[in-house]
């Protein structure tokens, strides 16, 4: 008996939820993806609270030299920077988070950032998943 | 674009200020700190009390932190430019304090720092209080602006987050940012 693969059922764009992308810079000292990844969730969520922040959505798309690409529900992007205003410290590191530029496609936050002109933090991520599957493959 | 600081490290402050493209208003005590602060390229806005002397406040920009019902009516008795704090964890703003500041043009202050020093419990009670402000200022045309109110330089808010704070408190986009280009206009 042969196993069908079922295709994943592709939402179409037009009916996809629209999303704005924010673009977070953050002053006074450096921070590691994972620290800026934990504290800005934890304020997020004490002042939000996890129904609020559901809604919101917010996911932090890519990450690199202090700076980083945040994804969020359309409309709501106002409530996620006034969020941001709460978070002074991460790791003991006081920092300012600065909202440089607010937009609707990624694109044009890569342009105005420039770290991320290239590949982006995560899809170098997954380009060194890649690689590392395919090492192991090889191996015996 | 302009923000409400409290004197502290002028070297530090204007630092951060500059990079944030700001005009910092600085709320000073007692006229020593007010010249001090006039030579410095930050605007001065003098603090005041009931105790104070009111003869020599004419010409100069004025402040009045609320709080209580009788720091609330002094703040209207003498026409301040700013109201700072009307209500803390209490609520002492309503409808008629609305209508009287708007006349006398006064812009009613809510300091971030007091939000970031408040638990979570105070937190709430500011929260909830300052929604109530802010409806009460929308239905009188009272200016309404969120001021970052540091001590400390890094505690200075980007304009777009304090603009955000205004509109989650319920102010309009539009109002929020008027409100804020208006700081800019004083010299």
């Amino acid at each position: 008996m042969k196993i069908e693969k079922k295709k994943k059922a592709i939402v179409p764009l037009s009916q996809r939820e629209r999303k704005r992308y924010i673009l977070l810079e953050i002053l006074n000292a450096d921070v590691a993806e994972k620290d800026f990844y934990f504290g800005f969730w934890i304020e997020l969520l004490s002042f939000f609270g996890s129904k609020g922040l559901a809604e919101i959505n917010p996911r932090i798309v890519a990450y690199k030299e202090n700076k980083a690409i945040i994804k969020c529900k359309r409309g709501k992007e106002t409530e996620l920077i006034a969020g941001t205003a709460f978070i002074d410290k991460i790791r003991n590191k006081k920092i300012i988070i600065n909202p440089v530029i607010t937009s609707g496609t990624i694109r044009t936050i890569k342009e105005t950032a420039k770290v991320f002109v290239g590949k982006t933090a995560l899809a170098e991520g997954e380009v060194k998943a890649e690689q590392e599957v395919k090492e192991s493959g090889k191996k015996p | 674009m302009a923000d409400i600081v409290y004197a502290q490290p002028l070297k530090e402050l204007l630092q951060v200020g500059t990079y944030f493209k700001e005009k910092l208003i600085l709320l000073v005590n007692g006229e020593i700190n007010y010249q001090k602060a006039k030579q410095s390229e930050m605007i001065p806005c003098l603090v005041l009390s009931e105790k104070d002397d009111l003869n020599s406040i004419k010409g100069k920009r004025t402040a009045v932190i609320g709080g209580s019902i009788k720091a609330n009516e002094f703040a209207v008795r003498i026409k301040a430019d700013f109201l700072i704090q009307p209500s803390g964890t209490k609520q002492f703003f309503d409808l008629g304090l609305a209508q009287k500041l708007s006349d006398n043009g006064t812009t009613v202050v809510l300091m971030f720092e007091e939000l970031m020093d408040a638990n979570s419990f105070e937190r709430h009670a500011i929260w909830k209080n300052y929604i109530e402000v802010v409806s009460h200022c929308k239905k009188k045309n009272t200016r309404f602006i969120v001021a970052s109110g540091c001590k400390d330089p890094l505690h200075l808010r980007p304009r777009k987050v304090r603009e955000a704070l205004a509109v989650t408190l319920g102010l309009d986009t539009a109002l929020a940012q008027k409100y804020l280009e208006e700081l800019d206009e004083l010299k």
